[in-house]
């Protein structure tokens, strides 16, 4: 979709996961961990291909195929370095009334679920015919 | 009852003034959720190592999602 649209929309990631989700909360502070050691997409990518398997060797594992330093990663792993921030996220989300994953925030206009790309395109293109 | 036939009790205005103002009532707190979700929005915050694309873009996707 954004190479679709490209220069056209962006694209922001939040964090927000659920409390049922026992392994999604360590697998969101790596993807951080990885950001900040400059590879967060490749990262992100790589959690999303390999649901649901988050334990921690298999995030380590992750940060090596992606190129990073595992020593570094470890730590920032270990040390739970971006808990804050993945928790300001999940408040972000509350505050607005964001309950389930996916949502989606199109300029304003709240999208929820994982719904079919003919739909985001007919948002998206509601969107830029109020902004073209 | 008169002669046979059911009358209808005319309700006062009073009845359709409350119902009226009921309706009003529920469109106000709906109307207020959304416009304070939207303003909300502008308090997210963006870590740039998050975000792809354009940042001219004319149409922003905030995507909240969950790994597992």
């Amino acid at each position: 979709m954004l190479k679709e649209y490209a220069g056209r929309v962006r694209l922001i990631f939040k964090d927000l996961p659920l409390p049922s989700h026992e392994l999604a909360r360590p697998a969101h502070e790596a993807a951080r961990c990885a950001g900040a050691l400059g590879r967060y997409w490749p990262y992100h990518d790589k959690l999303f291909a390999n649901q649901p398997s988050f334990e921690r060797a298999d995030l380590v594992r992750y940060a090596g195929e992606v190129g990073l330093s595992r020593e570094t990663f470890t730590a920032c792993l270990d040390a739970r370095r971006f808990a804050p921030e993945v928790e300001a996220d999940v408040e972000q989300a509350r505050a607005i009334g964001v309950r389930g994953t996916p949502t989606f925030v199109i300029n304003g206009r709240v999208v929820a679920g994982a719904l079919p790309v003919e739909d985001f395109r007919t948002v998206i293109d509601e969107a830029l015919k109020d902004k073209p | 009852m008169v002669n046979g036939v059911r009358s209808r009790t005319a309700r006062r205005p009073g009845v359709y003034l409350r119902k009226a103002s009921l309706v009003l009532l529920v469109l106000a707190l709906v109307l207020v959720r959304a416009v304070a979700a939207v303003e909300m929005l502008g308090d997210i915050t963006v870590e740039p190592t998050m975000v792809k694309g354009s940042p001219t873009a004319p149409v922003t996707i905030v995507e909240f999602s969950d790994y597992q």
